[in-house]
């Protein structure tokens, strides 16, 4: 946990910020730990260490704005750094939109770090010990099947904890602490012809008691397996289901459009979108930033703003843009919080009400032809049109039913036509993800090869 | 030790007798060596939006990593900052790997890791006229003026701009157990426009940099010019641009940023972790023809300014010029010490980390491929009947076990009957790395480096380029409609 001196450094900052020029300023102290332990072939291959601290300062000085950070927190060289950068932010020029939120809008609530329960103190009795047995206990190592055999297997636990602390020259303060258990693994197999073929999976979870990696090292080596002797299909468009695993590609783009930066630039594709029906009926994207013992939850975003809850995009009416004081400011409108902080996309289903936990085999069945899309390969999008286009493999299914593995095919497109063909949103996101996006499936997607 | 020594060792506040104190404490569970990587780093940025320079700010980043291995197996950790007692607790923390095969002593170890395996670089290949440290951000401030106002006055669709200038300074100083003293001071500077266009109802956005290491002697007035230019070029045919129709063709790569082929299809899977490990698509080839006679491809830490360019490693060994593939025949890894020691050669110098807090791990420098003898680019889009021509990029990706890669094409045209056609935009191309060298047909000329800000993110990020004369790769899979 912070330290009370770390507390007081961080206040003293803000004194010497004022005390150098400074009218306002605001100043985050972050600190984390982490200590990983990699594993190749079944045995350990590399441990980590690791212990970060550092200060944010944001200083507002004569109307002017500037951004700094170090990781020397010794008191003597801060007094100097701050100095140094009050100077700079006096050769800026002076921007009147930018300021520290108001009062009334910055959390209030975040006292002791762990309101949102995502703090476990199992992590303070880890031992070295304790995590390669853990990192041991979760690998595979080698093994061989059918005209294939395991390459390499690389897996990683880790374990962390995150701190930050927030104070502002207005009286804000606010503390937030998470720790993680971590778990990834990189599945490498060949085939008899020396074909390679790799996959990956993970889990995570605030807490040891809920951690388990028991199946991870499997899970990797099946997807990998699945994907022996891929075909291309020929180009045309078909149905589309993205795996949940990578379904917040189709829907990272939605949220960076909404974002303040992109539209006071003018570089979205969602410009004017306000209260416009621009995604189908049954569309329902929403923040849950507040719910206890869930990854990423938090209750301020960077300025200290408190989170909310809130419809970002309800029966496909766009609500609102991401916000903070500065972008706000610039746009005229009035703030909201700066991003999305758990974002989740709803279930839907065209045939009304969607059966609990509706996942991977049923939507296949709704879709019954198409490609089912396991991950992605590079590719991009044009913030300012929704254009994108991305590398992609997965598998070719009929009738609901996977046939083959396919790969080095291409999906081209538009994000507002893509989601106006939306097919179905399952109801299976896993809950280590900070994004809650299920598998979704769209129609008409064009797909080269 | 010599005076340039005595500015590092004062810096980060240690003597060279404790740093061989840290290097046995690393060592004292048993492993075979160790290594300290000190680095002080300062940065600053300034952002011009809506026409004011009206945001800015700098980072510190100070501390030292410290690196045990034990065979190929690594122990790691790092203190943000050179108090005795810290740099101890890291070098305990990362002699933990070797935990249980403890010898009991403390010496150093006559490791079997080669040493620097030939002398220092003469002189630099970044020597700092300007030191970014002793300016202040007012200078610059004129200077992202006058490039917002060379765009604007290029074209009149231009709706916005927002243009950063950044830099950054690096003291680095290395030790090892085998008592090699190594440091480098290091710049980069960049400067970057991204600009918004509007016509009619069409808005188009366009982002344009340039990248070097560096003093602030690299900003001058042609620097500007020549990015404004860059930044509204062919501009008329962005808006005109379609979809192509998708599928499997023939591909014209332009001279320069095309060298993104190089680095996603090649350079990945020629790093020599990937392929120790078996991983990697080229694990079984080396010595044998993976492209057609002719073809040079390099990996080259040489190039005066260049953003990739290294005086010395981070592992400490000199910076160099690797020959990947020589005549078409594949030569050489990207090594570092581990892989170096594994195949039992020298080190390529191509150790690289993020910071003090990421242990090296092999990574390019500035990836190109030599110039060929089959004419001009006119050349060869003249000899396509139907394809693509591409020219500029956005991002790329590889799978290293499977080597299929991508890389994302902001502009280019269609190419019928030996003449550009219709233009495109917004496209992946995605093929397969082996398939794809092998099946470069034509090598033009002209060859040329790129300077933008490319940044490579293996694990961690580094400073990279890459280059490469215009090519034709006789197929790859277009992305389209």
């Amino acid at each position: 946990m912070l330290s009370q001196e770390e507390k007081t450094l961080a206040r003293e900052c803000l004194e010497m910020a004022l005390e150098c020029g400074a009218q306002k300023a605001r100043v985050s102290f972050n600190k984390s730990s982490m200590d990983m332990v990699a594993t190749l072939n079944g045995e350990v291959d590399k441990v980590t260490s690791c212990l970060d601290s550092s200060l944010e300062i944001c200083l507002f000085v004569d109307g002017r704005f500037g951004s700094f950070s170090t990781n020397r927190t010794e008191k003597e060289s801060l007094r100097g750094f701050i100095s140094r950068a009050v100077r700079t932010v006096r050769m800026l020029a002076p921007d009147p939109c930018r300021d520290l939120p108001a009062p009334e809008r910055v959390a209030k609530n975040a006292v002791t770090g762990r309101e949102l329960e995502i703090y476990d103190p199992a992590i303070l009795e880890m031992t070295a010990e304790r995590r390669r047995q853990m990192a041991l206990d979760a690998a595979v190592a080698s093994s061989e099947g059918k005209g294939w055999k395991t390459v390499s297997e690389e897996g990683e636990y880790s374990d962390s904890c995150e701190l930050s602390y927030i104070v502002d020259s207005q009286g804000l303060e606010a503390l937030q602490c998470e720790t993680c258990f971590d778990y990834g693994v990189e599945t490498t197999i060949e085939d008899s012809s020396g074909d390679k073929y790799s996959a990956y999976w993970w889990t995570s979870s605030p807490f040891l008691s809920k951690f388990d990696a028991s199946t991870c090292g499997k899970t990797a080596l099946e997807r990998a397996v699945a994907k022996i002797h891929p075909k291309r299909v020929r180009s045309g468009k078909y149905n589309m289901v993205v795996f949940e695993d990578v379904a917040s590609k189709m829907v990272s783009p939605i949220l960076n459009a909404l974002g303040g930066y992109s539209v006071q630039q003018n570089n979205s594709f969602l410009l004017d979108s306000i209260g416009k029906q621009l995604f189908p009926k049954g569309m329902n994207l929403v923040d849950r930033p507040h719910i206890k013992g869930n990854t990423g939850s938090r209750l301020f975003d960077s300025e200290g703003v408190a989170t909310k809850e809130h419809d970002i995009i309800r029966e496909g009416v766009v609500q609102e843009f991401f916000l903070n004081t500065f972008t706000a400011a610039k746009l005229g409108m009035e703030p909201t919080v700066e991003s999305a902080i758990r974002p989740a996309l709803l279930p839907f289903s065209p045939a009304g009400p969607v059966p609990a936990g509706m996942g991977v085999d049923e939507i296949l069945k709704l879709c019954g032809k198409g490609i089912f899309v396991t991950d992605f390969n590079g590719g991009n999008s044009n913030s300012a049109t929704g254009d994108f286009s991305y590398g992609i493999e997965g598998f070719w299914f009929e009738d609901g039913k996977i046939l083959k593995p396919v790969s080095e095919m291409l999906v081209t497109g538009n994000f507002i036509t893509l989601w106006n063909n939306l097919l179905a949103a399952g109801d299976d996101s896993r809950q280590c993800k900070s994004k809650l996006i299920p598998t979704i499936a769209f129609k008409d997607v064009d797909f080269s090869g | 030790m010599n005076n340039s020594s005595e500015k590092y060792l004062r810096l980060f506040g240690v003597t060279e007798a404790q740093m061989r104190q840290l290097v046995a404490e690393g060592l004292r569970g048993g492993g075979d060596w160790c290594d300290l990587y000190f680095e002080d780093t300062v940065a600053t940025d300034l952002v011009l939006r809506d026409g004011e320079v009206s945001s800015g700010g700098s980072q510190e980043d100070y501390g030292c990593g410290i690196r045990v291995l034990d065979g190929e197996k690594t122990g790691y950790a790092y203190a943000e900052s050179t108090a005795w007692n810290e740099l101890l607790r890291a070098a305990r923390a990362a002699g933990s790997i070797a935990a249980g095969s403890a010898s009991g002593s403390a010496a150093i170890k006559a490791a079997s890791i080669p040493g620097t395996p030939h002398s220092a670089a003469d002189g630099s290949y970044y020597p700092i006229k300007t030191d970014w440290r002793e300016t202040e951000a007012s200078q610059f401030v004129p200077v992202l003026r006058k490039l917002d106002a060379a765009i604007r006055q290029k074209d009149s669709r231009v709706q916005k701009v927002v243009a950063v200038l950044s830099w950054q300074m690096s003291e680095i100083m290395m030790f090892n157990s085998l008592g090699e003293l190594t440091a480098d001071t290091r710049p980069v500077g960049s400067i970057i426009a991204s600009v918004i266009f509007r016509q009619g109802n069409q808005i188009e956005n366009r982002t344009v940099s340039r990248s070097f290491r560096k003093g602030a002697e690299m900003i001058t007035d042609a620097l500007v010019e020549e990015l404004a230019c860059k930044a509204v070029e062919g501009l008329d045919d962005r808006f005109d641009a379609r979809r192509p129709k998708g599928g499997e063709m023939p591909v014209v790569m332009a001279a320069g940023a095309s060298g993104i082929l190089l680095h996603e299809a090649m350079g990945h899977a020629f790093e020599a972790d990937f392929n120790r490990k078996g991983q990697s698509v080229f694990a079984d080839k080396m010595g044998k023809r993976v492209a057609m006679e002719g073809i040079n491809i390099l990996d080259d830490a040489t190039i005066p300014g260049n953003r990739g360019s290294l005086n010395y490693d981070d592992e400490g060994v000199p910076g160099q010029k690797t020959y990947m593939v020589q005549d078409g025949v594949l030569r050489s890894y990207l090594h570092d010490r581990i892989s170096a020691r594994y195949y039992g050669i020298a080190s390529t110098g191509n150790g690289r980390r993020e910071s003090f807090r990421f242990n090296p791990i092999p990574r390019m420098r500035c990836t190109y491929m030599e110039s060929g003898r089959d004419g001009t680019l006119q050349d060869l889009i003249g000899s396509i009947r139907k394809g693509i021509f591409v020219d500029q990029f956005a991002n790329g990706q590889v799978k290293i076990g499977e080597g299929d890669f991508t890389f994302y094409v902001k502009s280019g045209y269609t190419i019928e009957n030996g003449r550009l056609a219709m233009p495109v935009k917004d496209i992946n191309i995605i093929g397969n790395g082996p398939e794809a060298l092998a099946d470069i047909k034509a090598v033009a000329g002209d060859l040329k480096i790129d300077d933008a800000t490319w940044t490579c993110g293996k694990d961690q990020s580094a400073y990279v380029s890459c280059g490469i004369p215009s090519v034709l790769v006789n197929k790859l899979i277009v992305g389209g409609e």
